[in-house]
């Protein structure tokens, strides 16, 4: 009986060790995210910084670099759009770098740390390993958090217009589709257009190539957009 | 009542457009008058029709069409909202969370393979790059023979090719909007002496802004929404979107009707999403939902229409591989029709060459390396084109299968490595339309391989057996098979006409009843079937 009792607190002593040690490694110590995230928590945000920090550095040409780049707001939007299932194997993908020392420590003192906590020669070799995988599938997990990174990286409107491929301006064509739809999820009152709208896209001429470029990417902020 | 090849399409000539200035607004008034979005419903919804159309992507658009100017009472259904110009999203990663099945995140397991269906009033035409083909005689022989089917040939087909690419005047691009990235390709061919050709596309008075997969601003694709879709509403259909069908009703051998719920837009179809049940009786149903829906509503609706066993299985698609080549001077790829030229030259070897654009990040992901490394290809891009291969790869099969808990299916599918064998080809020979047209280097995105060539001869390896499924980065977007047609009921689960086998008033038109892939973008063929189909439909009803 005694003996039960003994085995049970020593079981429910462990599982209280070990719900601390999660806490502390998966929550603790974070710093403040910034205002208006919708899915991140303050570990996924420093993680996003962490690694843009060394995969999109300074000194590359490019006029954003990747700390400056809102990544977080920017995966927090695409996750928040992003139906249930995907949005947690895209967070499960972030979690498993962040973490990926408690298994794969990086070779330097404090190589257990969190992704995140590591200095950036660390980081850039925790992805390098991961990257270089004799086995495919887990090279295949840098590249699909590269995707997810690069994605608003790239897509910064200050980026894609320094490379001349942000989108034209062009003044949006009244169809069909525009008399007889209303926007999604207004009602269709809201809905003012008139027949006499209607454009002919006939009679518009091939854009110019390097015609003028879509307002949104003549700012610089992507909180602009 | 119309024949089997139906006539000329009085009430959409192709300068309806330009008098629209001296159009009555009449039409307009009484066609809002049909159409309900998500905003206008506030309880449970009960209709009844002469047929209900489930989809309203190229099959189901024109099957809608047809039906209703055959003066047949039509409810077109769709799960998606409409998109005005206004809700093109222009960032191409967040565009897919709001046109596409699972965020455009669907992969294929088994071969992994990502692959997109979208979710929209016009289905796959709103997204895609509007190409239309028609597939050689050779296509319809092999679908002849195997399958048992005497009337799907050209000659029987030509007629309904002929009045959609009327309808929506199809043809080729034009040099004017081609730009740079598209014009290469066709000097690639030139200097290796292989044919090639403009693409004939869906589009009215394309201005070459090379976005065609967030949606097209200059509304000069012919997406089914400004098209199809906006003429069955004129023909007195009624659209009704926002509306997951989630089972067919039926009765013995005979459909009654659908029924489902109403869905938040954008909510991914997820139980969370929905709110009040519909249920519309109709006297006949098409089935239009796409490849991969269609087999989920039919499993769904007690494993309706499979007594072959058929129903979910042969699924086929046309992998796709590219390449990026960089050339010396600027090649401005934003500028240019998305895909703007072809070449047939090698479809008998099972493979069809394509230029291809998407919004750069999309395209980007593909890059190698990181750092400084990442960041110069990224700098490359003004002097980048993309060129593809789509395979017909009717050796690899799979399945469709139900998700227990969900509409979204789960897609089984192994590539079969005589079908391998044809994509390393093809990527040999993107390689060397590359080198041929001056580019200085190739990014070939094969893991396991050089991340760059800058010489021909270092492309042979991509034409090795070293070269296995996995190492491949691939999409399939042309998806087919999973009900397919087939003169024995024993064998197929629609005939010729897309009447299943097992129900006297259940149809079905999407790219699903394909017997095999065309080898050829699908779009066109699939709205010819539909077009045939619906005239028979109406004349039987
Ligand atoms: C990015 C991309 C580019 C492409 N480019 C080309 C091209 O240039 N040329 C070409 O020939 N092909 C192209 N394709 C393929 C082509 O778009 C498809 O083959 C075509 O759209 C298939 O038409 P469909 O009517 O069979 O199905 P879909 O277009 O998939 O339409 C099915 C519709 O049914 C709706 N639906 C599904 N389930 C339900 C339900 N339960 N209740 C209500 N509605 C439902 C869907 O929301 C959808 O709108 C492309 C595809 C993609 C994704
Ligand atoms: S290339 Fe641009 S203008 Fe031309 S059809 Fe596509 S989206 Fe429209």
């Amino acid at each position: 009986m005694l003996g039960s009792v003994f085995t049970a607190f020593l079981v429910i002593g462990a599982a209280l060790v070990l719900a601390i040690a999660f806490q502390r490694r998966c929550f603790a110590g974070y710093p403040a995210p910034p205002p208006g995230l919708a899915v991140l928590h303050r570990g996924e945000v420093a993680f996003i910084q962490a690694a843009a920090e060394v995969l999109f550095p300074d000194g590359a040409g490019l006029p954003v670099v990747g700390v400056d780049a809102h990544l977080p707001l920017y995966v927090d939007h695409h996750l928040s759009a992003l139906p249930p299932r995907q949005r947690l194997q895209i967070r499960a993908l972030l979690a498993l770098f962040e973490h990926v020392t408690l298994v794969q420590p990086a070779g330097v003192p404090g190589g257990h740390d969190r992704f995140s906590s590591l200095p950036p020669a660390a980081r850039i070799a925790v992805l390098e390993r991961i990257s270089s995988h004799e086995t495919l599938s887990i090279r295949i997990l840098f590249t699909a958090l590269r995707a997810v990174l690069s994605l608003g990286y790239l897509g910064h409107p200050a980026n894609l217009r320094e490379l001349g491929l942000a989108p034209f301006e062009i003044e949006p064509a009244v169809s069909d589709a525009e008399l007889l739809f209303p926007r999604v999820g207004a009602l269709p009152l809201s809905n003012r257009h008139l027949l006499a709208d209607r454009t002919d896209p006939t009679h518009r001429a091939p854009l110019d190539p390097d015609g003028p470029r879509h307002r949104a990417y003549l700012r610089s902020s992507r909180d602009s957009r | 009542m119309s024949d089997e090849r139906g006539g000329a399409d009085p009430d959409f000539a192709p300068e309806r457009v330009a008098n629209a200035a001296s159009e009555s607004g009449d039409w307009l008034a009484a066609a809002r008058e049909r159409v309900r979005v998500f905003a206008q419903y506030d309880g449970p919804i009960q209709e009844k029709a002469d047929v209900v159309v489930v989809g309203s992507g190229p099959c189901g658009a024109v099957a809608a069409y047809e039906l209703a100017r055959a003066g047949k009472d039509v409810i077109l259904v769709e799960e998606g909202p409409p998109f005005t110009v206004r809700d093109f999203e222009l960032d191409g990663n967040l565009s897919m969370t709001r046109t596409m099945r699972e965020g455009g995140l669907r992969m294929t397991r088994g071969t992994t393979m990502p692959t997109m269906q979208a979710v929209a009033l016009g289905g796959g035409s709103l997204v895609n790059s509007a190409i239309c083909v028609r597939p050689p005689q050779s296509v319809f022989d092999r679908w002849a023979t195997g399958f048992e089917l005497e009337r799907t040939n050209r000659e029987a087909l030509d007629p309904h090719f002929d009045a959609i690419g009327a309808f929506l005047g199809i043809a080729p691009t034009p040099d004017a909007v081609q730009g740079r990235r598209n014009l290469l390709f066709r000097d690639a061919c030139d200097a290796l002496g292989l044919s090639s050709e403009p693409i004939a596309r869906n589009v009215r008075g394309c201005r070459g802004s090379g976005e065609c997969f967030t949606g097209c601003r200059s509304r000069a694709k012919q997406s089914m929404d400004v098209s199809y879709v906006p003429a069955a509403l004129r023909a007195g259909a009624r659209v009704m979107t926002s509306l997951q069908v989630q089972a067919v009703r039926h009765v013995g051998r005979r459909a009654t009707g659908v029924a489902g719920h109403v869905v938040v837009p954008f909510s991914g179809g997820s139980r969370v999403g929905r709110t009040h049940r519909f249920s519309i009786d109709a006297k006949a149903v098409v089935l239009a939902a796409g490849c991969t829906a269609t087999p989920v509503l039919l499993r769904h609706s007690g494993n309706l229409a499979n007594r072959s066993g058929q129903v979910g299985r042969n699924l086929q698609f046309h992998p796709g591989v590219a390449i990026a080549g960089v050339f010396p001077e600027a090649v401005d790829p934003q500028f240019g029709a998305t895909q703007g030229y072809q070449s047939l030259a090698f479809l008998d070897e099972g493979f069809k060459l394509e230029t291809l654009w998407a919004p750069p990040p999309l395209l980007s992901m593909r890059f190698p390396g990181m750092g400084a490394e990442l960041q110069a290809r990224y700098a490359e891009l003004p002097r980048m084109a993309v060129w593809d291969a789509i395979v017909g790869a009717n050796r690899s099969l799979g399945e469709v299968r139900v998700r227990p808990w969900s509409t979204n299916p789960v897609l089984h599918w192994r590539l079969h490595p005589e079908d391998l064998a044809i994509l390393r080809r093809a990527l040999h020979v993107i390689a060397r339309l590359f080198f041929a047209a001056g580019a200085t280097k190739i990014l070939p995105g094969v893991h396991g391989f050089a991340e760059q060539m800058v010489r021909e001869e270092e492309a042979r390896a991509l034409d090795s057996p070293a070269v296995r499924p996995e190492n491949l980065v691939m999409g399939g977007n042309h998806v087919f098979c999973t009900t397919r047609m087939h003169g024995d009921p024993t064998r197929g689960v629609v005939d010729e006409d897309g009447r299943c086998h097992d129900l006297e008033n259940l149809y079905i038109a999407d790219t699903g009843i394909f017997p095999m892939c065309p080898s050829v973008n699908p779009m066109w063929t699939g709205m010819a079937l539909a077009r045939r189909q619906a005239l028979t439909l109406a004349n039987r009803l």
